[in-house]
């Protein structure tokens, strides 16, 4: 579809040259398909079959249909398991108030890296080290000592008026506190992004700019916000998907103990974790929805247009 | 701010309009560091140090007690140490390289090329992308046990080549590559190959090796794809290895355990250094845009 907007002519060539083009595109992302749907999808169907009936793990796997309804799993996370809601929500509300926090930071440091100071390099490094570490089991160590924590902050006073507010307000906000550190360490690829984002926009942008009397905020807000937008939603989409998917997380700890629990089932915890995806997915859609390029793509566009400027366009 | 936007040129000296940025850095700088400071000093730590309360952040009399712990017993088990470093890194190497070769190629087709449901794909990475791995190891193990691939390499290394974070970073940055620099090498006679080998690979260098490093320490510290997929110990890894040393209930297991992190950390930070010239730097030289 999209082919034939751009070149409006090809259209009496669509037989060889389209199938042609067609049969690359297949052939690379062929692999990619393969592995995706032996371990991905197949599986996430069969799990999406366990949850909607009564699984018997024997020598193989038995599949009962449900007695109360074909519902029976996913009624019964919300009714018998008490913590299951309470944790999503607070999950949900944490995720919200996290995201906007590490976003911000690392745009910050993104920006701080790329501007021309010494040692700029061992800087940059360090802000991308807790990266490489951060899926091993030294960080719940870490976290257990209170490593992650801003001892100031739990004495404040700012948190007693806090605890004014309902609770399932206070807890996400007093958490956003006490795990500050780890949000820092969190943000390693999202720094390195925007720092490619940065790196991309022109630096004549920033002369011309100056020249016609800009601030470094308003050049800032002008120039650098609309040209990193687009990274963004990227690094707001990365960032929810590691903070939904990573290991220290309790939906997934309690999703993997119900998994080997005998009493609650293996259907329950897939009907668990159905429900968690879901719910991801519709805040990545919120993030999507509110994030997504509209009326700055003409800005994008022109600096590109200024920068591809000598290098030959096939079109124009 | 203005010097934020990089207008000035690099200073060859240090000069007092740096401070404040030094201000904000070095503070945060040392957060950041703790992590690889911890590890370090935690692995150095006497039984009584370990186990202190309240916690100490620095070791005061470092030992090699947990190393020669750690060493100790894996002198007494049956199959030698060595076995499970090589499984380590045969099996991380196949799945850093497969991953990233089909990651990219996935990218290209995905970014670059025109074809039927490929935006469809594109969504059903992101949806593979948010589901919860837990959930899918049982069907995964009755996949693999039906492709009769138990207890073999293939069991660890085929599960986690389809990386679906890995492709939806790299196609980001493919998506940067400018289209005319495609359409000009296509009007040369360059082929889909070519155009994959030499225009989209050097220039998202820096998005491979990201990618690489992540894919790397998602593989290297993986413990999952040895205890649920095989049973014997022959083609098990370094990481399950040194999990079920550290966690063996004792009290040296503590000690051990962090020894452990330490070992299955250098590797890590190695890699690091090796790739970090080129995840930081090349991004400025690629000439994307």
């Amino acid at each position: 579809m999209s082919k034939k907007k751009r070149n409006p002519h090809d259209k009496r060539r669509i037989t060889r040259r389209t199938l042609r083009e067609w049969g690359f595109g297949y052939l690379f992302i062929a692999p990619w398909i393969v592995g995706v749907s032996i371990f991905f999808l197949y599986a996430m169907v069969r799990s999406l079959e366990f949850s909607f009936s009564k699984v018997e793990l024997s020598n193989g796997v038995i599949l009962h249909p449900l007695e109360n309804g074909i519902f029976e799993n996913f009624v019964k996370v919300f009714t018998t398991d008490v913590n299951f809601p309470t944790i999503l929500a607070n999950f949900g509300v944490g995720l919200v108030l996290q995201l906007p926090v590490i976003i911000a930071f690392s745009l910050i440091i993104a920006l701080l890296l790329n501007s021309k100071i010494r040692c700029r390099s061992l800087f940059r490094m360090i802000f991308f080290l807790p990266v490489i570490i951060a899926t091993g089991p030294v960080m719940s160590k870490l976290t257990a000592q209170g490593v992650s924590s801003v001892p100031m902050v739990s004495q404040n006073a700012l948190l007693s008026i806090l605890s004014e507010l309902p609770e399932f307000i206070y807890q996400p906000i007093s958490n956003l506190f006490s795990g500050l550190i780890m949000i820092l360490w969190n943000s390693g690829i999202q720094i390195l992004i925007f720092l490619a984002g940065l790196q991309k926009v022109p630096r004549t942008l920033y002369e011309a700019a100056k020249i016609d009397g800009a601030s470094g905020w308003e050049s800032f807000w002008k120039i650098t916000l609309p040209t990193v937008k687009p990274l963004i939603l990227l690094n707001s989409i990365y960032t929810v998907v590691t903070l939904a998917t990573g290991g220290t997380n309790e939906i997934i700890e309690l999703i993997y103990t119900a998994t080997y629990t005998a009493t609650q089932g293996y259907s329950y915890a897939m009907a668990m974790s159905w429900i968690y995806t879901l719910v991801v997915s519709v805040i990545l859609l919120l993030v999507f929805l509110l994030l997504r390029e509209k009326s700055d793509r003409h800005v994008v566009y022109e600096q590109k247009r200024v920068v591809i400027k000598g290098v030959p366009v096939k079109n124009g | 701010m203005a010097a934020i936007g990089g207008t000035r040129v690099n200073p060859k000296k240090f000069h007092k309009n740096q401070i404040p940025f030094y201000l904000y850095l070095v503070p945060i700088a040392v957060f950041m560091g703790l992590p690889i400071v911890y590890i370090i000093n935690h692995a150095f730590k006497p039984m009584d140090e370990l186990f202190a309360f309240p916690p100490k952040f620095f070791v005061s009399h470092p030992s090699l007690i947990n190393f020669q712990n750690l060493f100790q017993a894996a002198g007494t088990s049956t199959i030698p140490i060595s076995r499970y470093v090589f499984n380590s890194l045969l099996v991380t190497a196949a799945v850093v390289f497969l991953s990233v070769l089909i990651s990219t190629m996935a990218a290209f087709a995905l970014s670059k090329m025109h074809f039927k449901l490929k935006n469809t794909i594109f969504e059903v990475n992101n949806l593979a992308l948010m589901f919860v791995a837990t959930a899918v190891t049982i069907p995964r193990y009755l996949t693999i046990s039906n492709l009769g691939i138990l207890d073999t390499y293939w069991a660890h290394i085929l599960p986690q080549v389809a990386m679906p974070v890995c492709l939806f970073l790299i196609k980001q940055f493919v998506d940067g590559v400018p289209n005319s620099l495609i359409e000009a090498a296509q009007l040369e006679g360059a082929g889909s190959f070519t155009i994959y080998r030499k225009i989209i690979i050097p220039l998202i260098k820096p998005a491979i090796a990201t990618g690489a490093i992540l894919v790397f320490q998602n593989v290297w510290n993986n413990i999952e794809t040895s205890s649920l997929f095989t049973t014997s110990e022959g083609v098990r890894t370094l990481a399950f290895y040194m999990n079920t040393l550290s966690t063996a209930g004792t009290v040296q297991g503590q000690g051990m355990a962090a020894a452990a992190a330490l070992i299955m950390f250098i590797p890590n930070l190695l890699l690091f250094i090796v790739m970090q010239s080129s995840v930081m730097n090349t991004m400025a030289h690629s000439g994307l845009k």
